[in-house]
């Protein structure tokens, strides 16, 4: 290792040190537990539960969508997954009972705006699908489409 | 042992699009991403915090309104980065362990930095988008556990980034399709090219932040259907605690209520008339939230100031602020000399031409610029000279 590269992770080391002292020694152990169960819940709900569904996604991928079709599937996916997993808390509308009488909070339809964007992202993958599905049909041999 | 079926390990995954190449470019723009997060944190952190040895600037008025939103913006944006970001490396987290000692000690402190980067990052994007939703099911402070998460976060990424740099440079200075960096047997086309699927994850990242950024950048509040405010309230301005909530409605109409201006043995009362009937002034001035909303309004009232001078206090005093409220964090708030002196420091009264909404702070609030939205004191109570 380069002593630059040293410095660098040593400084790192300290500096997530310094953060895990901030945690230990400015709050009730209860509440350290409490911190740690959900970052460790937040790995474990990713390493295993999303990981898990998005593996299987790949499966039924490969199993029930054409092949022309996988790549705009798969970036429709991305795009819709992320807009879907950011609206939880607004889908959820949880906060408004922290705020029973804020009507300025949490104040649009968001059933309605998801529902507007998964549309868009459907519409959108379902024509550059048939798009490349036809252009494949014209041009069986060339490779210009990712498989 | 033979008729064991086998494990799941890095092998198990063919995908070449789970690779170096894909991993280090979007890994550069999540830092980037966590770099602002945490540098726009610090701002905020800072500039609520009660002692400041470099005074925190008034100007410009719009500062604090732009770091927070771009803190909100750049840790929603992070989601989808995050997200790809751990699908390219997720093999490696069934990789064998090695079975030499020492090169197995060198492989569990990599593996306990990583798991202290994932935990931290994803409790700083799930817990801030959780927040900026006043969704809080949990028993710790949000505030001091985000911030502690946070140093904990960057440490462990200037950590990482620094185990991994000869790979992030060769693999930042090599073509995506380039395979020198690629784990052996990953060689299955996926449904998308490399390039197709970086591309899906920027189209992803902007989705998102045009999605929820309207809450702070007006132009986009009609495309933000998911922002969590529409960016409308009483009077042109959202509301992030109403009189009701915060339990002060009967204190705030009663008629009988007066401002205490208070400077060591002086002191003065003053109803909304008597405020009304000092000189009053007009500024246009941005209410932002720590949560990353923001608003513009024009606001007219009392220069603090001016108030001060009532009780022969100099300009730049600083000055301790309480509302009528009984009880919350933000009941008592310190506020700066330096913005106690400043000419855009109001005492309001009155919001877009008219008198100040209840949920705005009504009978008198306090607005000046570049000041985080909670210690924008509303209901006010009391101005006292800090001795």
């Amino acid at each position: 290792m380069s002593p630059g590269r040293l410095v660098l992770g040593g400084l790192g080391a300290a500096v997530a040190a310094y953060g895990a002292w901030l945690l230990w020694s400015r709050r009730e152990p209860a509440d350290v537990l409490d911190a740690a169960v959900w970052a460790g819940g937040a790995v474990l709900v990713h390493d295993v539960l999303l990981a898990g569904v998005l593996l299987l996604g790949g499966v039924v991928l490969g199993r029930v969508v054409p092949r022309p079709a996988r790549g705009p599937v798969v970036a429709g996916g991305v795009v819709l997954g992320s807009l879907t997993l950011v609206a939880v808390p607004v889908l959820g509308g949880f906060g408004r009972r922290t705020d029973p009488t804020n009507e300025t909070l949490l104040d649009r339809d968001y059933t309605t705006g998801w529902l507007v964007l998964a549309g868009l992202v459907v519409a959108v993958v379902l024509v550059v699908a048939v798009v490349s599905a036809l252009r494949a049909r014209r041009h069986p041999r060339t490779g210009d489409t990712p498989t | 042992m033979r008729t064991v079926p086998r494990l799941p390990d890095q092998h198990s995954f063919s995908s070449r699009l789970r690779s170096a190449a894909v991993s280090a470019r979007v890994g550069t723009v999540l830092a980037v991403c966590f770099g602002v997060a945490f540098l726009t944190g610090l701002v905020s952190h800072y500039a609520q915090n009660p002692s400041q040895p470099v005074p925190f600037p008034t100007s410009p008025a719009w500062g604090y309104r732009l770091t927070q939103g771009l803190h909100v913006i750049s840790g929603t944006a992070a989601v989808p980065l995050l997200l790809v970001k751990l699908w390219t490396v997720y093999p490696l987290l069934l990789a064998r362990p090695s079975l030499r000692l020492r090169r197995l000690a060198v492989e569990l402190a990599e593996r306990l930095s990583i798991l202290l980067l994932v935990g931290a990052a994803l409790f700083l994007l799930v817990t801030g988008l959780q927040n900026v939703s006043h969704w809080y099911p949990w028993a710790f402070s949000f505030r001091s556990t985000h911030y502690a998460m946070a140093w904990i976060a960057i440490g462990a990424l200037v950590l990482h980034v620094a185990v991994k740099l000869p790979l992030i440079r060769h693999a930042l200075g090599h073509d995506v399709d380039d395979t020198a960096l690629d784990r052996p047997g990953a060689t299955q086309q996926g449904a998308l090219s490399r390039r197709g699927l970086l591309r899906a994850t920027w189209l992803a990242t902007g989705a998102v932040v045009l999605a929820t950024a309207g809450s702070t950048v007006p132009f986009l509040r009609r495309v933000s259907v998911l922002a969590v405010r529409s960016g409308e309230g009483p009077q042109g301005v959202p509301v992030n605690k109403t009189a009701e909530d915060a339990g002060v409605t009967d204190a705030a109409r009663d008629p009988g209520w007066r401002l205490e201006v208070v400077h060591g043995e002086r002191s003065v009362l003053l109803g909304r008339d008597d405020l009304l009937a000092l000189p009053q002034h007009s500024e246009e001035l941005p209410i932002a939230c720590v949560e990353g909303w923001s608003a513009t309004g024009t606001w007219s009232g009392v220069r603090l100031h001016d108030l001060l001078d009532l009780v022969g206090a100099p300009r730049d005093s600083e000055v301790v602020l309480s509302s009528l409220q009984e009880s919350g964090p933000f009941r008592v708030t310190l506020l700066p000399a330096n913005f106690a002196a400043d000419d855009r420091t109001l005492v309001a009264l009155g919001l877009a031409g008219a008198e100040l909404d209840l949920d705005h702070g009504f009978p008198a609030r306090l607005i000046a610029p570049n000041r985080p939205g909670v210690l924008q004191t509303k209901w006010l109570a009391r101005v006292e000279v800090r001795a």
